[in-house]
């Protein structure tokens, strides 16, 4: 496999760092291969679009010339950032008005926007690798019940992303049952964490939240997987305050895919900086051994 | 209630295909909406396809911020709209029509701003860049500041932001 550009995004890279960890971990068990850049932010599909249409289209498509001067191919940690890019990418490879617009604007700065390369979200790189996950395998998770929540971004727009079913997505249970572990369905897998709305309306985005871990409480599971750093927060950091305003306990650990990965791989926790999580994974790691 | 035909041209130039077009009101976007559910139709997709194809952008604009900035921008009314029309795209352009005049919610100028000052929405900071190295990961590749916040300048995106 040829090497990728490492997209590791702002909020994985300057504020959960672990995430960055255990994918690293495992993208060098897998033979993923990838080198640094000095990305900016990618940016913000749900914040800075809405800000500016084409302010958003040149700091992407500035980020895109930067791996193309390279000729390499961008893997992505984050679905915020997978998306940007790939929407970015989409648009100018669509609207030559559009691209000589934005050219324009990157000429004078020194770079030019080609459209030679692509991005992939680390989820559908590790969905071609799904026989390796499981010779990987050396823990058995048999028996953990995992709830998966793939995120809007990965899969929607679907003409755009062209990952996974839009409204029944499959990816990520399908990794998550490479890892001998049980997928529980719990009737909500496609509705958003709340995350964006809650940038302008908290109790909103609060309320969303309720209705997404009500369903994986009901469903009993173990964990929630997931596979966007802005999902993450909002399952991880936020659930404390879920509990408190709702006065109810949810304590549903939450894990990256790749956290699941390395630790079916046998990586110790310690070395993943799990116990960075606000949700505690502790039930989870006794669970496994 | 009267059609600003500028706006609805700016609307309709939004699909190139021209499907807006061809919303029958179905209502399905808002049936699906997660915040519509939540607010009790407080935000409502519908509505503000039919206000945009329509031109009304007195209603769009005078309405409470949630009116447009409820979106969570889940892309899920574009998948089950039975027209494919975009919507989010519609919404994207409506929204930035509500930055341009100073009406967002705060955190919008705010991200804009940290982008503009530091190249990233999240900057970096030592706590974290500590953190990084005990992790056993490299350093994140510093980007060129001065080269992004040249381009937005350029661009005129400065002048969109707010305490400048």
């Amino acid at each position: 496999m040829a090497e990728f550009k490492m997209f590791e995004g702002c909020m994985i890279g300057n504020r959960i760092p672990f995430i960055e960890a255990s994918c690293r971990k495992v993208f060098d068990k897998l033979g993923i291969a990838t080198s640094q850049a000095p990305f900016s932010c990618c940016p913000d599909p749900t914040g800075f679009a809405n800000f500016d249409n084409d302010g958003w289209l040149a700091v992407g498509a500035r980020n895109l010339a930067l791996a193309e001067s390279e000729g390499k191919d961008i893997i992505s940690l984050c679905n915020g950032c997978s998306n940007t890019l790939k929407l970015v990418n989409h648009t100018l490879k669509h609207d030559s008005f559009k691209k000589d617009k934005i050219n324009a604007e990157l000429a004078k700065i020194g770079k030019e926007y080609k459209g030679t390369i692509d991005v992939k979200h680390f989820v559908s790189v590790l969905k071609g690798e799904l026989e390796k996950i499981k010779s990987s395998t050396v823990k058995p998770l048999s028996g953990l019940k995992v709830a998966c929540h793939p995120g809007c971004h990965y899969m929607r727009p679907s003409e755009v992303m062209e990952t996974d079913d839009p409204m029944h997505p499959i990816d990520l249970k399908e990794i998550v049952t490479a890892c001998g572990a049980t997928v529980v369905d719990y009737g909500e897998e496609v509705l958003c964490c709340g995350s964006s709305v809650s940038n302008a309306y908290e109790d909103h985005g609060m309320a969303i939240l309720k209705k997404k871990m009500d369903a994986v409480k009901k469903a009993g599971a173990d964990c929630l997987v997931v596979n966007c750093p802005a999902c993450f927060q909002q399952f991880d950091g936020k659930q404390r305050d879920l509990s408190k305003k709702f006065e109810e306990e949810f304590k549903i650990p939450i894990l990256y895919i790749s956290e699941l990965i390395a630790l079916g791989m046998g990586i110790p926790a310690d070395e993943l900086g799990t116990k960075f999580h606000r949700t505690r994974v502790s039930d989870i790691l006794e669970k496994i051994g | 209630m009267a059609t600003d035909f500028e706006f609805r041209k700016q609307v309709l130039d939004m699909h190139m295909s021209g499907v807006i077009k061809y919303c029958y009101q179905c209502n399905r976007c808002t049936d699906y909406c997660p915040v519509a559910e939540v607010t009790d139709n407080a935000y409502n997709p519908r509505q503000n396809i039919l206000n945009a194809l329509l031109g009304f952008k007195d209603a769009i604009f005078s309405a409470e911020k949630i009116a447009i900035w409820g979106c969570t921008v889940c892309d899920t009314c574009d998948e089950v709209c039975p027209q494919n029309i975009e919507l989010t795209e519609i919404f994207k352009l409506l929204k930035n029509h509500s930055v341009a005049s100073g009406d967002a919610p705060d955190f919008y100028y705010l991200q804009a701003k940290t982008i503009f000052e530091n190249a990233k929405a999240v900057p970096s900071q030592p706590a974290i860049e500590r953190r990084r190295e005990q992790l056993g990961l490299p350093a994140v590749a510093a980007p060129d500041i001065n080269e992004l916040t040249t381009l937005l300048k350029n661009m005129g995106i400065d002048k969109k932001l707010k305490g400048e």
